[in-house]
């Protein structure tokens, strides 16, 4: 009797999605709810849950209720596996995360092998989405896509002779040559390429070099307390040139370090901070997520884990199905100018969102990041 | 032409505060030949040291900014110049008669120590000293616009530097230091208090190292709680160049160094000035292996 009552139960299991039709449809989010990166994981949850309970007041989807389930990923490959694995076996239809590129990478394979869609949100590391995974997207750009918003915008903004500068850190070395192949790609004369050493104080010696290569146009690639450091030094010096940072100087302590005077002018590329993000559709998801919270998303990661998961919805309403196959098929071919918060979305080929994310940013006489029309 | 002098000032503000950390490399090891590896952290403390009494007193805003910056430095010298009597005392003292190589295990625990403490009293973050503590005034020599901040950082280098000489050569406790230095037994015998010079000496060193850490605080601004260790590094590099244990050896290893890095980066590659840098280190141990001013030999630890 036992035996039996063991195989119905076993097979019951097995069966209950297609006995209960009425089951919610399941969408993971895996994100840093602790460790350093903990409030982008905390505010990708805020994100989703918020927009779930939108959908789910207008009836789900498919007929069925929308359901999240959390897994933390602690910022950390390791635990990230595990919450890989937890979350495959609760069934998930796809997964929205995560934040960190080596974060991401280590559960790639485990959804690629389950048959679930996965969309990060802060990955930009190239090689992601070059393993051909089918299954595999993203609502963040490249770590490539900067070094092409940065070409056109040193050519908009008027440089002849180009400066560019990094740290020999990875991210920063490796946008600082993708730009300079770019602009000579373009046809613009680069006229000093070096790096500085991070951690240090006084980098005058280099800005004397600088200074004496003659560039009409400067771009720092690497982290904000060089920045500031270097506004400061240059402002000492007398030296007036325009100088423009990567995504990696976004950080009020860049205008602490060189003061209002030194830091305004300053450009800086960065994907929109949530205060500027500007379609209708940004606005009244901005709108109610400050009257949940009490204030605006303070990153934009987490608005783009909110976009990754809109698009899985939209897929799924549009191939009326759960199968991670056709909705794949569904976000490379046939969305098109997708509304999204941060923009229109679409994705090519690889899974990589198509279409400029990077906006430029001018440090006002206040020390305000204001973004350039 | 103008580029080289120009680099060669970049070179001297460098390397001036390079030589007032070295100067406690260098007393240490003359006395107790122990290399004190806490000796960065002190220079870290007085920076933050220096912002806390700044913002805490705003004695600037009372008797002005120049005036204010001098008392500041003889607080932030007396305090951190405590604070280095209390580690010899604390971590040195008791391990005296110990293996060197105890002493040293013992002084990069109390690197580790003051760096933490550092860290979890301040907090991870880059702190910045308040903007326009001096006028920002560029000062034209010889066709060079130097800004005065980095003159008065070298001035007062040198001053403190040469002040430490005369103390060393000219004064009675001079004397004991360097009766200590040469052989402490001896000069138990002949009547010195070693102690007291030990203490003398670690006040002495850090102390300056603590006036560094609040130089680098005003002319630069941004501080955080690592940054002794490449201070630390380049200044312990300085005090080998110019033969340790040796005063004046001291400052021209840190002004030499300041000026090598400077040069290198200017004529061959800024990413490799570190490299140049250590390279010239390595010639100059290599054909005088007790430094440019060194007489003894440094026994290995």
């Amino acid at each position: 009797m036992n035996k039996i009552a063991g195989w119905i139960a076993i097979f019951c299991l097995l069966f209950a999605p297609a006995l209960f039709a009425a089951d919610p449809v399941k969408i993971g989010l895996m994100g840093p709810m602790t460790g350093s990166w903990a409030s982008e994981g905390q505010e990708m949850k805020q994100v989703l849950d918020l927009l779930a309970d939108e959908y789910n007041q207008q009836g789900g989807v498919l007929g069925r209720k929308i359901q999240i389930l959390t897994q933390d990923d602690g910022g950390d490959p390791r635990t990230a596996s595990l919450a890989a694995n937890r979350l495959v076996s609760q069934k998930i239809v796809a997964v929205v995360g995560t934040y960190g590129s080596s974060i991401t990478e280590a559960t790639q394979n485990i959804y690629d092998e389950a048959g679930v869609v996965q969309v990060a949100n802060g990955s930009t590391a190239i090689r992601l989405s070059e393993k051909g995974l089918k299954n595999f997207f993203r609502t963040c750009p490249r770590d490539d896509e900067q070094g092409k918003v940065a070409t056109a915008t040193i050519q908009k903004l008027g440089g002849k002779k180009v400066a560019i500068l990094h740290d020999n850190t990875s991210y920063a070395k490796g946008l600082a040559e993708e730009s300079r192949a770019n602009l000579k790609a373009a046809n613009v004369e680069v006229v000093f390429f070096d790096a500085l050493t991070p951690g240090e104080r006084d980098y005058n010696a280099i800005l004397t070099k600088l200074k004496a290569a003659g560039p009409d146009f400067v771009f720092f690639t690497g982290y904000y307390p060089e920045a500031g450091l270097l506004l400061r030094q240059k402002k000492e010096m007398g030296w007036d040139v325009p100088f423009m940072g990567g995504d990696a100087v976004n950080n009020p302590t860049l205008v602490e370090t060189a003061g209002a005077a030194a830091a305004e002018g300053f450009y800086f590329l960065s994907p929109p901070l949530p205060k500027d993000l500007d379609t209708p559709e940004a606005k009244s998801f901005v709108e109610a997520f400050t009257k949940k919270h009490g204030h605006a998303p303070k990153s934009i990661y987490p608005v783009l884990a909110g976009d990754g998961f809109r698009v899985l919805v939209e897929a799924i309403k549009a191939t009326d199905s759960v199968e991670a196959e056709k909705i794949s098929a569904y976000l490379k071919s046939s969305l098109k100018d997708f509304p999204g918060l941060t923009g229109t979305l679409a994705f090519d080929d690889k899974g990589d969102r198509v279409g400029e994310v990077y906006r430029v940013y001018k440090v006002d006489g206040e020390g305000q990041f204001i973004l350039e029309p | 032409m103008e580029q080289f002098f120009q680099q060669l000032t970049n070179g001297l503000a460098v390397g001036g505060i390079y030589a007032l950390i070295a100067l406690g490399y260098t007393m240490v090891y003359g006395v107790l030949k122990l290399i004190n590896f806490a000796h960065g952290d002190l220079f870290t403390i007085g920076a933050y040291l220096g912002l806390t009494l700044l913002t805490s007193l705003a004695l600037t805003d009372h008797v002005g900014g120049f005036l204010g910056v001098a008392i500041l430095a003889v607080m932030v010298m007396g305090l951190v110049g405590i604070i280095g009597i209390l580690l010899e005392r604390i971590a040195y003292r008791p391990l005296r008669q110990s293996p060197r190589l105890s002493a040293v295990v013992s002084a990069l625990g109390a690197s580790i120590f003051f760096q933490n403490a550092i860290m979890l009293t301040y907090g991870a973050k880059f702190y910045v000293y308040p903007q326009d503590l001096l006028p920002v005034m560029p000062v034209n020599i010889f066709g060079l616009s130097i800004p005065l901040m980095r003159i008065i950082i070298l001035a007062a280098s040198v001053l403190m530097m040469i002040a430490l000489y005369l103390f060393v050569q000219k004064t009675r406790i001079g004397t004991a230091i360097r009766a200590a230095a040469i052989d402490q037994g001896a000069a138990r015998l002949m009547g010195i208090d070693v102690n007291f010079v030990i203490m003398i000496v670690f006040f002495i060193g850090p102390a300056l190292g603590g006036a560094a850490g609040l130089m680098v605080g005003v002319y630069y601004g941004q501080i955080n709680f690592t940054m002794g260790w490449i201070y630390g590094l380049k200044a312990f590099t300085a005090a080998i160049l110019g033969g340790i244990g040796n005063i004046p050896g001291a400052m021209l290893g840190g002004l030499l160094l300041g000026v090598v890095e400077a040069l290198g980066a200017a004529y061959i590659s800024i990413a490799w000035k570190d490299a140049i840098a250590f390279f010239v280190l390595i010639l100059i141990l290599i054909i005088r292996p007790t430094g440019l001013l060194g007489e003894r030999v440094a026994e290995k630890i």
